[in-house]
C-alpha cells in the first residue's frame, strides 16, 4: 500500500467542546447578572419597601446568623475578638447589661448600684434568686473569683489591662504582688460586691459589661480544667446555655429556663455560623439560611446595590481604619515626612468613590460620637503642602526618597485602598511604594516587631469614650505598634485619667489627640460604618455603635407581612385623605 | 514475594519517612517568623511568658524537639495553639471525615464521568468525537475552582434556587461542592484512560479477540478496559491524597468544615502544633493510601509482581 | 507490466518505505492534529502579545486609576471594562498575561532543570545512589505542598523571584520521576556503550548523550506543566500569596474578579477566558506532543 493516499481532510469546522461549555457557563452567568433578586414587595402602596432575597422566616423560634470567624475559645475571662465576644454575651451576663439600642448599662446581675462621691467605690447589690444553669446560686463570690482570676498571671488573660483601675490589681497581674486579698475586690456578703478603684474611671460601668468581667462558674473549671466550655460542661448565668458545638462550623444555644429574665427572651434556639468568607456569607442570607448578616460579613462592593433594600442598615462604628507608621527607620522618622504622607491621602476619593461611600472619609483618630468629646479638625488634604513639608525634610519631589512598602493583611479591600493610596502617593509626592501583602499570623508579627513601614490598621472601641482610642499611642503601650512616643502626649494622657470634671478631661483629650495628628504616626483614613442586613421579620436588633448586639430580646415575627400591609395601607390611606 | 512480606517492608520504609518529614517540617515551621499568640490587641509581658510556659516553647529547641517526637510517638500532638480547648488529634479526625467524604464523591464523580470520556475518545482517536470528548474533559481543569464554584452558586442557588449555596448540612448540599471539585479530576482521568486504552487497544490480544468476532463493546468494555484503567488506579493514590489539600478553595466557598482549610490557616496562624500533626497525618495517609493501590495494582495487572 | 512502470512502481515503494527519523514522523502526526495546530498557534498569538505588552499601540495604562468612575462594563474607551478602581481591564489581561506566562515558562525552567538533572543522575548511576534519590523524591512527594510553598513565600520573601522558585520546585519530582524511568530503559542501550567504551566520562554521557534521548517524554511533560503552573499561581493568588500590586497576574485578576461575579461580570469574564483558553491550547498542545511523540502509535495498515 502506497503512502501517497491522500490524508487530508477537508478542514473540519469543529467546535472543540470546551466551547459548549463557555456557552452554557456564559448562559448561567447572564442570567445571575441580570435576574432580580427575589423581591417580597409589600402592598399596593407606592412606598413599598424591597426586601433581598429570600424572605420566609425560619419554622421554629430560631434566629440563625453568622459569627463571621471561629472563636479562638468561649471563656469570657479568655476572649479576645469580637466573635469570642458575642458568643460569652449569650451564655453569661455581667453586673450590668447592655441596652441594645444605646448599649447604655443597665441592671444586670445586679439590681441596683451605689457609687461613692469620690467615684472610687462601687457597691453592687445582685438580684435575690440568681441562679447558674446547673441550679446553683450566682454570688458575690462568683465575682470576686472571676476578676481575681482574669488578673492572675497564670491565667494569661488578654484583656486584664481593663481591670487595672482597681486598687492593686496591676501590679497583681504583673506578678509584683502575690496576695490576692490586697487586690480592691470585696464580697462582704453573698448578694454584695465592692470594687475599690485606685482612681476614678467615668466609664467604668461599662467595662463591667465587657466580656472580660462575665462571672465564670468556679467548680466548673476546677472541676473540667480546659474542656470546661464544652457542651455538657459548661455553665452559665445568661439567657441561653450551650447545646450543640462543631468547630468551624456552628454552634447553638437554647434558652436557659434558669436565667432570671427568662420570661422576656422570645427565642428557642440562636444558631451562629463560623463563615469567614463574605460572599459565601452574602449568598446564604440571600438564600434565606441566615437571618442577620452582622456587620462586616458581606463584601462592602456590594453596598450600593443593596442600599435599596430595607434589609440594609447603616450607622456609626465606633472604629477607624488607618494607617500606621513605624518610626525606627529614616526618613520615616521625621514628622515632616510623616506630615507629607498624610496630607497626601484623599480621603474623600477613597470613601466615597473607591468604596462607593458606605464608609465616611475621616481625619480624626478618635472616631466621633463620644457624647461631650469634640473632635478637634482633622488632617487637610493639602497635596501642595505635602510636598512643601517633603521638600523641608530634604526629598524635594520625591527626589532620593527610598521605597517604602504598605503592608497590609490579606483581603481585597485592603488591597484596593493600598493600590489607591500607592498611587496617590506616586503621583502627589513622586515617592515609590509597593504594596505588600501578607496572611494574618504574618502581619501581625511585622507589625508587633516593628518591621515595617507602613502599616494598615484599625482599632475599634471597647467602650464608648475618646479613651480608648487615645490611650494606644501612650510610649510604650502595647497596641501603639509604631515605635513613637512623645512625652508631653502621656503627660496629657496621664492628667485627663486625673481630671475628674469631664468637660476640662475632654479638653486634655482634646489637645492630646491634635498633637498625634500633627506629629503622630496614625494616617487615618475611614470611620468605620456599621453595614448589616436582617431579614424583614427579625424584630429587637438595632445598629449600635460598638456592633454589640444583646439578643435576649430578638423574637421572629411571623406576622410581618401583615403588619407591612397594614401599615403601608393606613400610610396611603393618610396621604389620600389630606 | 508474599504480600505479607510486601507490606511489612513497605511499612519498614515508611516509619522513617515519616520521622523525615517530622523533622522537616518541626524545623521549617519554627523557622517562619512569628509565632502563636498574637493578636492585634497586645498581651502583657508576664502573661505571654505564661503561654510560652505553658506549652513548652521556653524550652531549647531540643528539647521541645524530643517531647514532640515522644509525643507523635503516641499519636498526641498536643492542643492546638490557635484552640487551645481542643486536641490537635480531635480537630483532625473531626474534620477529616468531611474532606473524606467530600473527596470520595468527587472521585467518584471523576471516575464515572471521567472514565467513559477517556473510553470514547481512545476507541474513536482523532476523530470529532475524540477532540469533543477531550475538549469538555480539559475545560475541567481550565477553569479554576474559583470561578467554577461561584458561577455555580450563583446559576443554580441564587438565582433558580435549587440548591442551598453553602454549608454541608443535608444531601442537597454535597451536590455543588462536589461537582466543582470533581471538574479537574474528570480531565486527569479522563486523560489518563484514553492513554491507557490506547495503548491497550494496539495490543496483539484485542486483535486476537476482534479476530474471534467478539462485538466491540465487548472487546472494549471487558477485555481492554481491564488493563485501560490501570493508568487512572494508580492515579487515585495520588489524587486522593492531593484532593484533601486541593479542597481548599471548595471548603472556603461552600464553608465546609474539612481538613484542607484548617491546615491552611493553621499555617497561617502558626499554629505549631496543628500543622505538625496535619502534616504527619497527610504524609501517612497518603503512603498508607499509595500502598493499598499497589496491592490492587497487582490484583488487577497479573503482569505486575509486587517487587 | 512493462518494466518501465514496474520501475516505476518500484521506485515508489522503494521511496515510501525509506524510514524516517522520530522526529520527522512526529512532527507529521503532529499536524493532522487540528487542536493541537490551532493551539500552539495561538498560544504564539498570545506570547507575542503579552511580551509587547508595553508596546502594543492604543493600549491604555494598567496602573491608571480613576476612582471616581469605578467598574464599568464593556464600552468603546474600554473594550473590557473597567474595574473597581477605574483601571482598563483590557489592559491589565494583557499585561497578566505576561506574568503569568512568564510564571509558568520560568517556574517550568527552573523544574526542567532541577528534574532532568536529579532523575538523569539517579537513573544513570542506578543501584544506591538512584535509591537514595527516589527516596528524597518519595519523602518530599508526601509533604503537602501547599505548606511547603506557603512557608517558603513567607519566610524569604514574597518577590516573584521567590514565586518562580517555589512553584518550581513542587513540580521536579514528576519531572525527576519520569526521566528516571527513562534513563533506566536508556542506558543498557548500545550507544552508551560505546561512548563509556571511548572514555567519555559520567557526566558527560548523561547530558550529552542520555539526556537528549529523553527530550520525548520531557517536551511533553513541560508542555504539561506550564498551565498546570500558571493554574497553581491562581490558586495562590486566591489565598493571597500570589503577585504583589500593582502588577497583577491572571491568577489575581480571575480570584478578585470571581468574588464580585454577581455585580460587575466582565472582570471575572475575560480574565478568566483568557486563562482558561491558554491552558486549554497548552493541554491540547501537550496531548497532541504526547499522541505524536509515542513510537508505538502505528498506524494500522488494516
Amino acid at each position: 500500500m502506497t503512502r501517497l493516499a491522500p490524508l487530508v481532510r477537508p478542514f473540519p469546522v469543529r467546535l472543540p467542546g470546551s466551547s459548549w461549555l463557555a456557552a452554557a457557563l456564559a448562559v448561567i452567568l447572564a442570567a445571575g447578572a441580570c435576574a432580580p433578586a427575589r423581591e417580597a414587595p409589600v402592598g399596593a402602596a407606592a412606598s413599598a419597601a424591597r426586601w433581598f432575597g429570600d424572605t420566609s422566616p425560619p419554622p421554629d423560634n430560631v434566629f440563625r446568623f453568622n459569627l463571621g470567624a471561629e472563636p479562638e475559645t468561649y471563656d469570657p475571662g479568655l476572649a479576645v475578638g469580637q466573635p469570642d465576644g458575642r458568643v460569652a454575651r449569650l451564655l453569661f451576663e455581667g453586673l450590668t447589661r447592655e441596652d441594645p439600642q444605646t448599649l447604655e448599662p443597665l441592671p444586670g446581675q445586679a439590681y441596683r448600684w451605689e457609687i461613692s462621691p469620690d467615684g472610687r467605690t462601687y457597691t453592687f447589690h445582685l438580684r435575690p434568686g440568681l441562679r447558674w444553669s446547673d441550679d446553683r446560686p450566682v454570688t458575690a463570690h462568683d465575682f470576686r473569683w472571676t476578676w481575681l482570676r482574669v488578673l492572675k498571671p497564670e491565667t494569661a488573660a488578654r484583656y486584664a489591662g481593663f481591670l487595672y483601675a482597681v486598687v492593686n490589681a496591676e501590679a497583681y497581674n504583673k506578678g509584683e504582688l502575690k496576695d490576692e486579698n490586697q487586690v480592691g475586690l470585696e464580697a462582704p456578703d453573698d448578694s454584695t460586691f465592692v470594687v475599690r478603684l485606685a482612681a476614678p474611671v467615668p466609664y467604668f460601668l461599662y467595662l463591667t459589661q465587657f466580656y472580660t468581667c462575665l462571672p465564670v462558674p468556679r467548680w466548673a473549671i476546677e472541676k473540667h480544667g480546659n474542656r470546661w466550655t464544652r457542651p455538657g460542661n459548661i455553665v452559665g448565668n445568661g439567657a441561653f446555655t450551650l447545646d450543640y458545638w462543631r468547630q468551624n462550623n456552628r454552634f447553638e444555644v437554647v434558652k436557659n429556663p434558669r436565667y432570671w429574665d427568662a420570661a422576656s427572651v422570645k427565642l428557642d434556639r440562636v444558631v451562629g455560623y463560623c463563615i469567614d468568607d463574605l460572599n459565601t456569607s452574602f449568598n446564604l442570607y440571600k438564600a434565606g439560611s441566615f437571618d442577620w448578616c452582622p456587620s462586616g460579613y458581606f463584601p462592602s462592593s456590594f453596598i450600593p446595590y443593596v442600599r435599596e433594600y430595607s434589609d440594609y442598615r447603616h450607622g456609626d462604628y465606633q472604629a477607624v481604619y488607618f494607617y500606621s507608621i513605624c518610626v525606627k527607620k529614616p526618613p520615616l522618622d521625621h514628622p515632616d515626612v510623616r506630615r507629607a504622607l498624610k496630607m497626601s491621602v484623599d480621603r474623600d476619593a477613597i470613601a466615597n468613590d473607591l468604596l462607593k461611600g458606605s464608609r465616611r472619609p475621616w481625619g480624626n483618630f478618635a472616631p466621633s460620637g463620644y457624647p461631650g468629646y469634640h473632635n478637634p479638625p482633622g488632617i487637610p488634604y493639602d497635596p501642595p503642602k505635602a510636598r512643601e513639608y517633603l521638600a523641608r525634610a530634604g526629598f524635594p519631589g520625591g527626589k532620593g526618597f527610598p521605597k517604602i512598602s504598605i503592608l497590609i493583611n490579606t483581603s481585597e479591600d485592603h488591597r484596593r485602598i493600598a493600590e489607591a493610596i500607592q498611587a496617590m502617593w506616586k503621583r502627589e509626592l513622586g515617592i515609590p511604594v509597593e504594596v505588600f501583602n501578607q496572611e494574618w499570623g504574618s502581619y501581625l508579627q511585622a507589625t508587633t516587631a516593628l518591621q515595617y513601614d507602613v502599616a494598615r490598621r484599625s482599632w475599634i472601641g471597647d467602650y464608648l469614650d475618646p479613651n480608648t482610642f487615645l490611650s494606644c499611642y501612650v510610649t510604650g503601650d502595647g497596641n501603639n505598634r509604631t515605635g513613637w512616643g512623645d512625652p508631653r502626649y502621656d503627660r496629657m494622657l496621664r492628667e485627663a485619667a486625673k481630671e475628674l470634671d469631664p468637660a476640662k478631661r475632654f479638653a486634655i483629650l482634646r489637645e492630646a489627640e491634635i498633637l498625634l495628628l500633627d506629629e503622630g504616626p496614625v494616617i487615618p483614613i475611614y470611620h468605620y460604618s456599621t453595614n448589616e442586613m436582617v431579614k424583614p421579620y427579625v424584630r429587637g436588633i438595632y445598629k449600635t455603635p460598638l456592633d454589640i448586639h444583646p439578643l435576649t430580646r430578638v423574637w421572629i415575627d411571623r406576622e410581618w407581612e401583615r403588619r407591612a400591609t397594614r401599615v403601608a395601607a393606613r400610610k396611603a390611606e393618610a396621604q389620600g385623605t389630606r | 514475594m508474599s504480600l505479607v512480606g510486601f507490606i511489612f517492608r513497605r511499612v519498614l520504609i515508611i516509619i522513617p519517612t515519616l520521622w523525615v518529614i517530622a523533622t522537616l517540617t518541626f524545623f521549617l515551621i519554627r523557622v517562619a517568623p512569628g509565632g502563636p499568640f498574637q493578636s492585634e490587641r497586645e498581651i502583657p509581658a508576664a502573661a505571654k511568658e505564661q503561654l510560652l510556659r505553658k506549652y513548652g516553647l521556653d524550652q531549647p529547641l531540643h528539647r521541645q524537639y524530643l517531647s514532640f517526637l515522644a509525643n507523635a510517638a503516641r499519636l498526641d500532638f498536643g492542643p492546638s495553639y490557635k484552640f487551645p480547648q481542643r486536641q490537635v488529634r480531635e480537630i483532625i479526625l473531626e474534620a477529616f471525615p468531611v474532606s473524606a467524604e467530600l473527596g470520595g464523591w468527587a472521585l467518584l464523580v471523576a471516575i464515572l464521568v471521567g472514565a467513559p470520556i477517556g473510553v470514547i475518545a481512545a476507541v474513536k482517536q482523532n476523530s470529532r468525537a475524540d477532540y469533543a470528548a477531550m475538549g469538555i474533559a480539559l475545560a475541567g481543569v481550565s477553569i479554576p475552582n474559583f470561578v467554577l464554584g461561584p458561577v455555580l452558586v450563583l446559576g443554580l442557588a441564587l438565582t433558580l434556587y435549587l440548591l442551598p449555596p453553602a454549608l454541608w448540612q443535608g444531601p442537597e448540599s454535597r451536590v455543588l461542592p462536589v461537582l466543582t471539585l470533581s471538574t479537574a479530576y474528570v480531565a486527569y482521568i479522563a486523560r489518563l484512560t484514553r492513554g491507557g486504552m490506547l495503548e491497550t487497544l494496539r495490543q496483539d490480544y484485542i486483535r486476537t479477540a476482534r479476530a474471534k468476532g467478539l462485538s466491540e463493546p465487548v472487546v472494549v468494555g471487558k477485555h481492554a478496559l481491564r488493563l485501560g484503567i490501570l493508568p487512572v488506579v494508580s492515579y487515585l493514590g495520588p489524587a486522593a491524597a492531593r484532593i484533601i489539600m486541593g479542597s481548599i478553595v471548595v471548603e472556603t466557598i461552600f464553608a465546609v468544615p474539612g481538613l484542607g482549610r484548617y491546615l491552611v490557616n493553621a499555617a497561617f496562624n502558626r499554629d505549631y502544633t496543628l500543622v505538625l500533626g496535619g502534616v504527619l497525618f497527610y504524609a501517612s495517609f497518603l503512603m498508607v493510601l499509595n500502598l493499598l493501590i499497589d496491592v490492587a495494582y497487582t490484583r488487577l495487572d497479573p503482569r505486575v509482581e509486587l517487587a | 507490466m512493462s518494466t518501465a512502470t514496474a520501475s516505476v512502481v518500484a521506485e515508489q515503494t522503494l521511496a515510501s518505505s525509506r524510514p524516517e527519523s522520530l522526529w520527522a514522523d512526529a512532527w507529521k502526526r503532529l499536524r493532522r492534529n487540528r487542536a493541537a495546530v490551532l493551539s500552539a498557534a495561538f498560544l504564539a498569538g498570545i506570547g507575542v502579545a503579552a511580551a509587547l505588552a508595553g508596546w502594543l499601540p492604543g493600549l491604555q495604562d494598567p496602573t491608571l486609576q480613576d476612582l471616581r468612575l469605578g467598574a464599568t462594563p464593556p464600552s468603546p474607551s474600554h473594550w473590557f471594562g473597567t474595574d473597581e478602581l477605574g483601571r482598563d481591564t483590557l489592559a491589565r489581561v494583557i499585561h497578566g498575561g505576561r506574568i503569568s506566562l512568564m510564571v509558568g515558562l520560568v517556574a517550568t525552567f527552573v523544574s526542567l532543570l532541577i528534574g532532568v538533572s536529579w532523575g538523569a543522575v539517579a537513573g544513570y548511576r542506578g543501584g544506591k545512589t538512584d535509591e537514595v534519590m527516589m527516596r528524597f523524591v518519595d519523602i518530599l512527594y508526601s509533604l503537602p505542598y501547599i505548606f511547603l510553598v506557603i512557608l517558603l513565600l513567607v519566610f524569604f520573601s514574597r518577590s516573584i523571584l521567590m514565586l518562580f522558585v517555589a512553584l518550581g520546585l513542587v513540580q521536579w519530582l514528576t519531572m525527576a520521576r519520569i526521566v528516571r524511568g527513562q534513563v533506566l530503559s536508556l542506558r543498557q542501550q548500545n550507544f552508551v556503550e560505546a561512548a563509556r567504551a571511548l572514555g567519555a566520562s559520567d557526566a558527560a554521557i548523561i547530558f550529552r548523550h542520555i539526556v537528549p534521548n529523553t527530550l520525548g517524554p520531557v517536551i511533553v511533560y513541560t508542555t504539561l506543566t506550564v498551565p498546570a503552573i500558571i493554574l497553581q499561581e491562581a490558586f495562590l493568588s486566591f489565598l493571597g500569596l500570589g503577585v504583589q500590586p500593582p502588577d497583577a497576574s491572571w491568577g489575581t485578576l480571575v480570584s478578585d474578579g470571581a468574588r464580585v461575579l454577581a455585580l460587575f461580570p466582565w472582570l471575572v469574564a475575560f480574565p478568566g477566558a483568557a486563562l482558561s483558553v491558554t491552558l486549554l491550547c497548552f493541554n491540547f498542545l501537550g496531548d497532541g506532543l504526547r499522541d505524536a511523540l509515542d513510537p508505538q502509535d502505528r498506524r494500522d495498515v488494516a
